[in-house]
């Protein structure tokens, strides 16, 4: 379309139709004063202060909402228009409380800098202001709407970019006001508490509760939120060295785009808890004592080396962090390869299922590992599948909810419980815990009976849909109805919603843990084949990863079979080419993964184990059995920010630095590689973990030094040709995929895609002594096993019991009632919780949160491989119930 | 204490069913509530918004924003008296005293029998009819305050009641 042109200010300009004045002055450096304008938002010319004059028509008019026409002469600056601004700032002045004084947004009000800026002092009206109560209930936010100017920037995020709705405008005229249903106090409302309002408010009527007032802060530093895989990129301002405050960051191409989540906006106070690691200590004589670093960091080297003279190398074991960087994995992964000779390598991504996601890495060969979140806003339609991202990763969320709301995307979403997203979707599917395999063969044999799969991709792509298409055709439905419990009906409708459409899926936890998480991979892969679902925007899997660098630690190798790249281990060329870089021998051997370490140790195999980042006796199940294993070590090194239940039991605890205290690059779960830069030091003598891992290297001995975070850089981008782009430094850049498939080749060379047979499996069993089944997933206040979020005073102070969620009908035939405390067993172990009955839930489901009371609902599950035939998978277990006071 | 009409919760879910996913019928429905029960109770507010795919926040937005509609039950009769300019100057203030005596309620108040509510308008628009007020849909006009008391007598408040 052609440009239109106009003048603002006698100065030329063009910009495209539909482009407001506001935008179009902006796009050319000319500022205009606003209150209620936000980039993300929608514009509604609330605040009036925009107003700018044309000269032709003589009209004056809101320019954030009046589209530029050509040939306007607009003037933004007139006397005029200083009048009119004038007057509108002088009125929001005498509507508004005098209490600067004590306002946490000081000299950031922008009332208050648009009042400078226009030269308003005295406003010389009666002053009127409009009191309402203080909120300050809950340990996040406080409302004190006495400062509200109305500009909606709170109701509009809240709408428009967090889709949650707890608040809009209630009332009219002078009382109109931001309200919950019924007025209700912040937590008793629909808020997610994502902060996200806190941030856009102008003035100071909603602003963060901090537990001593701070004011504005000394320092703001950009970085990465160290939380779950989105990777938000935030503004932490500190005062003396702490964080007092997060916001998500100004910058406009950011996954989060000016929103957070209750964890990435309010949890980051953990950072500053005295429970901080902040020197290194040594065990002597049987308890943890302060050491020089440069005493433990040769303890360590000793031991290692020596343990390996004398046992071998497979008798030490290296457990990275999903938490730490890309550079502090490469090099953790690396000092046990190159130095102590042995691929027992893991990392704490192992119990959100990495052996499940191999499979779609195994038969992609790692393609279509690129997906923006934004595409879900732009797909045709959407599947999310054993995901529930308003708790677990709340800003992948915004993105369904949006897609679905503003956009109009069919949302389908598969899952027992109805979750936050259920309002949100077009078609949900209430099956069966650990049934997905059916439910996705099952629709993928009605679509096949329909005839309706995208032939063209099937043929150019892939290999073996015939085999796969009489698979389906012998795939009896009645049987999916008997697995799933959904009934005929409801599978056709789910047909009817995905026929003709290229699906972009959102898989969670509920398939990467579960117990037939390969054939429900397997499954879904098929699915995605047969209808063209795959290479291209819009369309293809989208992984929520729990947490911020699980992809980075698996692509650095901090995992038993694959070298740095995803390349596998087993692969001799890959492994002679590492031998190369790395100019040392390799061992063939695979490596111990997370489970099998613990199984070593237990039968006494296993001599050391390093930890880094890592709290497995927190968030592995069985802690009793783990505490047990890790007993038989003859050494354990605990690199971490926190004293934890793991900590306690090491022989040398090594200090190291959070996110906020380091640099270093995180990748995300849409596969984007974002660098950040240290914003306040480490307490104490804590070290980045980087350099921590440096010294190290340097006391084994090993020629290279790593003394700078560039020299990694430099190194990972030099050898890892996925991670080519990390040496340039650039706060983000996306990994470079490279697959054999065709599909994800330009000119269509490669290998074919291969369709995997269609399994059948029984219903599963019932259990007389455990007839519930428990669910285990996450509530948003905490992250993973909440190692570092229960240590959040503001979490403390909400005081959440992590109650187990019952339905009516359950709890009428247990005769329970809310609050009563009830144990709950299963065949491992049993864990004590309050009632809180759920309307929303299924007979014979219950839900517990993981996470609480020391994450001690682990005790309930199997210690099992994930992913291994054997395993009944991490997500859900059979329980029973009983009423504490019937069991005394 | 008289009660205001029960609500029949049947009556309100076929209104709600009949404009589920309505998203635009938000405001028929609304008055369609107001003219069935005379209010819209709060506890309807969520399912409204379930069934027009609205946020619950959205619908109180809308209910607390018109003066026409209401959270809170009103009397059979609403009373509505004219405060225009026209009115004023007709002597539209004084008819509002002798009502508020009339009927012993004051302006936004409800009679504890449910009969009446006493409200005041902007402006009804019927300037011509100065001094003027409105009973339910029933337009009164050229109001003097013997012409008041029949009116109310009509609606069957005997004089001096209250």
């Amino acid at each position: 379309m052609e440009e239109i042109s106009l003048t603002i200010n006698g100065k030329n300009i063009s910009c495209a139709p539909g482009t407001s004045i506001l935008n179009a002055a902006l796009q050319n450096g000319i500022k205009i004063p606003t209150l209620c304008h936000h980039p993300n938002l929608e514009p509604v010319g609330a605040c009036r202060l925009c107003l700018v004059e044309d000269e032709k028509s003589g009209r004056i008019m809101a320019s954030c909402v009046t589209p530029a026409s050509p040939n306007m002469v607009i003037h933004t600056d007139s006397p005029t228009i200083k009048e009119h601004r004038i007057n509108i700032i002088r009125l929001m002045m005498a509507n508004h409380p005098e209490s600067c004084i004590v306002c946490s947004q000081g000299n950031r009000c922008e009332l208050r800098q648009i009042a400078a800026e226009l030269g308003v002092g005295q406003i010389g009206l009666y002053p009127m202001p409009h009191y309402t109560g203080l909120e300050a209930a809950n340990p996040f936010i406080i409302r004190d709407l006495s400062k509200c100017i109305l500009c909606g920037k709170c109701i509009r995020a809240d709408h428009e970019l967090v889709v949650v709705g707890a608040i809009d405008y209630t009332l009219r005229g002078f009382k109109s006001r931001p309200a919950t249903v019924h007025e209700m106090p912040l937590e008793k409302s629909d808020c997610t508490f994502c902060g996200t309002c806190v941030s856009l408010c102008p003035t100071g009527a909603l602003s963060l509760k901090n537990t001593r007032y701070v004011g504005s802060p000394q320092n703001e530093s950009s970085t990465i939120c160290g939380f779950c895989g989105v990777g938000c990129s935030l503004v932490m301002g500190s005062v003396d060295g702490q964080i007092v405050e997060v916001n998500p960051s100004h910058k406009q191409d950011t996954v989060n785009r000016s929103t957070l989540c209750v964890r990435g906006h309010f949890i980051h106070d953990f950072l500053s808890v005295p429970e901080r690691l902040t020197s290194p200590l040594v065990r002597t004589d049987g308890d943890l004592s302060p050491a020089a670093w440069d005493e433990a960091l040769e303890l360590v080297a000793q031991r290692l080396i020596g343990i390996r003279r004398k046992n071998g190398p497979q008798s030490i074991a290296f457990l990275g962090s999903s938490k730490c960087s890309n550079e502090e994995n490469y090099l953790f992964q690396k000092m046990a390869r190159v130095i102590l000779g042995t691929n027992n390598v893991d990392n704490g991504s192992y119990g959100s299922g990495r052996t499940i996601t191999s499979r779609i890495n195994e038969r992609l060969d790692a393609g279509g590992r690129v997906k923006p979140l934004a595409e879900l806003e732009r797909a045709e339609m959407i599947f999310v599948i054993g995901a529930n991202p308003a708790e677990s990763l709340p800003v992948a969320s915004y993105y369904l909810k949006r897609a679905s709301r503003m956009n109009g995307i069919p949302l389908m979403v598969a899952d027992p419980r109805k979750t936050a997203l259920v309002p949100f979707s077009s078609l949900w599917l209430p099956l069966a815990p650990n049934s997905d395999y059916a439910m996705i063969s099952g629709l993928a044999a009605i679509l096949y009976k329909r005839g309706s799969y995208d032939k063209d991709f099937i043929s150019q792509f892939t290999e073996g849909f015939d085999r796969y298409g009489e698979d389906l055709s012998s795939f009896k439905l009645e049987g999916v109805s008997r697995v799933t419990g959904l009934d005929g009906e409801l599978m056709e409708r789910a047909a009817d919603l995905i026929e003709g459409k290229k699906i972009a899926f959102v898989i969670g936890h509920g398939i990467l843990q579960q117990r037939h998480g390969i054939l429900s991979m397997d499954a879904l892969l098929n699915l995605a084949l047969m209808t063209g679902s795959l290479g291209g925007e819009g369309k293809g899997l989208h992984f929520l990863t729990m947490e911020n660098n699980q992809m980075g630690a698996w692509d650095m190798g901090t995992a038993p079979d694959f070298l740095p790249g995803r390349k596998s281990l087993h692969n001799d060329l890959i492994r002679k080419n590492w031998e190369q870089n790395w100019e040392v021998k390799l061992s063939p051997d695979p490596g111990l993964n997370t489970i099998r370490m613990i199984e070593e140790a237990e039968k006494g195999n296993l001599k050391a184990l390093y930890v880094m980042g890592e709290n497995p006796l927190r968030s592995l199940p069985q802690p009793e059995r783990i505490s047990n294993a890790l007993k038989n070590l003859e050494f354990m090194v605990v690199q971490d920010i926190l004293a934890t239940e793991t900590t306690l039991m090491a022989d040398v605890v090594l200090p190291g630095a959070a996110f906020s205290e380091k640099g270093g690059s995180f990748t995300n779960m849409e596969g984007r590689i974002q660098s950040f830069e240290q914003a306040v030091a480490p307490p104490g003598e804590a070290k980045p973990d980087w350099e921590i891992l440096g010294l190290l290297f340097a006391k084994m001995r090993y020629p290279k030094r790593y003394s700078s975070l560039d020299k990694i850089k430099a190194e990972i981008s030099d050898l890892v040709p996925v991670y080519s782009a990390l040496e340039r430094n650039e706060e983000q850049t996306w990994i470079k995929e490279s697959s054999n498939s065709r599909l994800f080749h330009l000119q269509g060379e490669g290998e074919p895609i291969h369709f995997s047979p269609v399994i059948k499996t029984e219903p599963e069993r019932s259990d007389e002594d455990y007839p519930l089944r428990a669910i285990l997933g996450s509530l948003r206040y905490h992250l993973g096993s909440g190692t570092r979020t229960a240590h959040s005073v503001r979490i403390k102070d909400f005081a959440l019991k992590g109650e187990v969620e019952i339905s009516l009908e359950d709890s009428a035939a247990l005769k329970l009632k809310e609050g009563d405390q009830v144990r709950i067993s299963s065949a491992h172990g049993s864990i004590s919780r309050e009632v809180m009955l759920n309307p929303d839930l299924r007979p014979g489901l219950i839900f517990i949160p993981v996470a609480f009371h020391n994450n001690d609902v682990m005790n309930l599950i199997e210690l099992t491989q994930l992913g291994e035939a054997n395993s009944p998978g991490w997500k859900e277990c059979r329980v029973r119930i009983q009423k504490v006071e019937d069991l005394c | 204490m008289a009660k205001p009409k029960d609500i029949d919760w049947r009556e309100l879910e076929a209104i709600i069913d009949k404009h589920r996913g309505e998203t635009w019928a938000l405001i028929p429905l609304l008055q369609d509530i107001q003219e069935t029960l005379g209010y819209i109770p709060e506890e309807s507010i969520e399912p409204i918004a379930e069934a027009l795919n609205l946020f619950a926040s959205q619908v109180q937005g809308v209910i607390s924003f018109y003066a026409g509609l209401s959270l809170k039950p009103k009397g059979k009769y609403v009373i509505r008296i004219c405060r225009g300019t026209a009115c004023h100057v007709k002597g539209g203030r004084s008819i509002l005293r002798f009502m508020k005596k009339e009927v012993g309620l004051d302006e936004g108040e409800t009679s504890p029998d449910y009969q009446f509510t006493l409200e005041t308008v902007a402006c009804l628009g019927a300037c011509f009819l100065a001094p003027a007020m409105m009973v339910n849909r029933t337009y009164f006009g050229k109001l003097s305050p013997p012409k008041v008391t029949s009116i109310l007598a009509e609606y069957g408040k005997k004089k001096g009641e209250g």
